[in-house]
């Protein structure tokens, strides 16, 4: 498992021991440390990819790290809409990535295409695999 | 009720909590971020004396001075709302909702973005970003990035970044669109840089020095042959006859497009070549963070010297509402020097109106001196016209109030 | 180029804006209502200066002194126990 961190630093000296923490993220376990935030924890890892764009289903991961674009946002213990570069990793917790909501009046469809019957947007869900339950 | 609440625990904040507690005001200070320090805690740079300012230790010393004094420093605090009724102000967070007398808005800055095509994939950040990710939280942002957009905050930051061991391929300019103007212009980044190149801590913008008091004959020349394996910041080339084109790959960033430009900043056919990285760091500069000025209805004044819309307030730092004020890069993007002294003014300006006390006005003008003493010594500046944009904001204020 | 998206939110792209500005030819914060540009999660944070750049370029309109998109509260994104339900809680 890949592990980033900058252990040694020529002038901020070297990383001190701190306690190891277990979290899980989209239920796999991963372990960081205190003061890590889910981002810079999961990056230490390699994962960027912490949601997709609930419409373009497109994948992001953080942009500003210091709360103000909210791409990094996670469910963290059911709750959504979390900032991932904001909030410390606790023992125990468990992330989930953003995921995409079903868009059935996606602009990009041409008119003719479009679910004319919620049975037919189910069998185009279905089809497109792009909607996930919400 | 409290006597203040500050909003922002950087420099500003904290030094502000600082003079307010020495004249036993009743004060608290929030932070959305889980470390007081704001984005000092992440910075780090060589003075021209040679000596490092080390954020997390001049964040350390002002947390000593603060915790000394017993502040009430409450972290992970996001506010989404101030209101005054009468008055008294009204502070609403996602942990409550906090009455007080007076309100300090230090809430910093955001950056510009500079988008290019493609900075929507995973392993594209700010340049803030991969400074919060190495110095904050001492985790390397990837295997091999490249810098998009040279200016002083960038430079700083690619150094800091190497001197963490991160690979950088090099510093190069954003292509041209509407949005990013001025920064994909060769003679125009050439020319930001060599008016506060003296001022500035990198050896590339040292190289600009040079041509400081140059003509602009002299500086386009520079400009014109540039060399075109860029100029070396210890070893890592930095471009502004280059520019990335596009961020490409599928779901996350696996290469750039870059290409050389011209003297106007336009690319030039026949020239691209793809540099395998797998992040990039975008840098378009910063904007003072106004939004709770804005709810509150301040006033604002557009002065690009300050770095966009500036809440109007006075040297002493109060905005037109009374109890109101503001302190630090929210003010105008300068350093964090200048951002703390700042800070001690408001402090102090806010402890002689809560406690009616005329004589802590020589406090306030002692440290109003210091501000533009700290100013005149800086050794980071982003603007070189600052003094000017000072000076139009203190104005506006008079002309507000009158 | 012009597939570039300028609002990261609502994932609006340079040509939404431009197209959207010429075609209605309305003010900056028309533009703005139509496309949902700075509408999104974030608040404008991220894109609102890049958006008045590419309005101020598409409308001819200069910055003005108050804060081209007013601001309206909350700033941060709230749960509705929060603004006034059960989690409020005041001091």
């Amino acid at each position: 498992m890949k592990n980033n961190r900058i252990v040694d630093h020529p002038v901020l000296g070297k990383l001190e021991d701190r306690k190891e923490i277990t979290f899980t993220f989209d239920g796999k376990e991963y372990t960081g440390f205190e003061g890590d935030t889910v981002a810079s924890a999961l990056l230490a890892h390699g994962i960027r990819t912490l949601r997709v764009h609930e419409e373009s289903k497109k994948p992001r991961s953080i942009y500003c790290n210091i709360g103000h674009c909210y791409e990094c946002r996670v469910t963290v213990d059911d709750v959504r809409g979390v900032r991932a570069c904001l909030t410390p990793i606790r023992e125990g917790m468990a992330v989930d990535s953003g995921k995409g909501l079903p868009s059935p009046l996606n602009p990009s469809i041409p008119p003719e295409e479009l679910p004319r019957t919620y049975a037919e947007y189910e069998e185009k869900s279905k089809e497109t695999r792009g909607d996930t339950d919400a | 009720m409290h006597d203040v609440v500050i909003i922002g625990s950087g420099p500003a904040g904290l030094s502000a909590a600082i003079s307010c507690r020495e004249n036993n005001l009743e004060v608290v200070v929030v932070d959305e971020f889980p470390k007081a320090g704001g984005r000092l805690l992440g910075q780090l740079h060589q003075e021209p004396t040679g000596e490092w300012w080390n954020g997390i230790k001049e964040t350390e010393a002002l947390l000593e001075r603060a915790n000394a004094l017993q502040t009430d420093i409450r972290l992970e605090v996001s506010v989404y709302h101030v209101e005054k009724n009468d008055e008294t102000f009204k502070v609403y967070t996602n942990k409550g909702t906090i009455e007080s007398k007076n309100v300090l808005i230090a809430t910093g800055a955001a950056e510009t973005a500079a988008p290019i095509p493609g900075w929507t994939l995973p392993g594209v950040m700010s340049i803030g970003a991969a400074q919060v990710m190495t110095n904050v939280h001492r985790v390397k942002v990837g295997e091999k990035g490249i810098v998009v957009g040279v200016n002083v905050l960038s430079a700083a930051i690619a150094r800091e970044m190497q001197l963490a061991g991160v690979n950088l391929h090099s510093m190069a300019l954003p292509a041209a669109n509407i949005v990013t103007g001025d920064q994909s212009n060769p003679r125009k980044v050439m020319d930001a840089l060599a008016r506060i190149a003296h001022l500035a801590p990198s050896k590339f913008i040292q190289f600009g020095s040079r041509f400081a008091r140059a003509s602009s004959f002299v500086r386009n020349t520079a400009v014109k042959f540039f060399p075109p394996g860029g100029v070396k910041m210890w070893g890592m080339p930095v471009h502004i006859r280059k520019a990335i084109l596009s961020i490409n790959g599928e779901d996350k960033v696996e290469s750039v497009t870059m290409c050389k430009v011209t003297t106007d900043g336009a690319p030039i056919a026949g020239t691209e070549e793809e540099i395998d990285v797998d992040f990039v760091c975008i840098a378009g500069g910063l904007y003072p963070l106004v939004e709770l000025a804005a709810v509150m209805g301040v006033p604002f004044k557009y002065i690009e010297e300050l770095g966009g819309h500036v809440p109007v307030h006075n040297e002493q730092m109060e905005t037109p509402i009374e109890g109101l004020y503001v302190a630090g890069n929210i003010t105008g993007i300068e350093s964090a020097k200048v951002a703390g002294a700042q800070g001690t003014v408001a402090g102090y300006s806010i402890a002689k109106h809560a406690l009616g006390d005329e004589a802590i006005g020589e406090h306030v003008k002692n440290s109003m001196e210091q501000v533009k003493t700290v100013r005149a010594n800086a050794s980071i500046q982003f603007h070189p016209k600052i003094d000017q944009g000072r000076a139009r904001i203190a104005e506006s204020f008079e002309v507000n109030h009158s | 180029m012009d597939d570039m998206i300028v609002c990261r939110c609502e994932e609006v792209s340079l040509k939404d804006l431009v197209d959207t500005a010429n075609k209605y030819n309305c003010s900056a914060r028309e533009v703005k209502l139509r496309t949902r540009a700075g509408m999104g999660y974030c608040g404008g944070r991220t894109c609102r200066p890049a958006v008045d750049a590419v309005l101020q370029d598409a409308t001819g309109e200069k910055p003005r002194n108050d804060v081209p998109l007013k601001v309206q509260p909350p700033v941060r994104p709230m749960a509705l126990s929060k603004l006034g339900g059960k989690d409020r809680n005041e001091e």
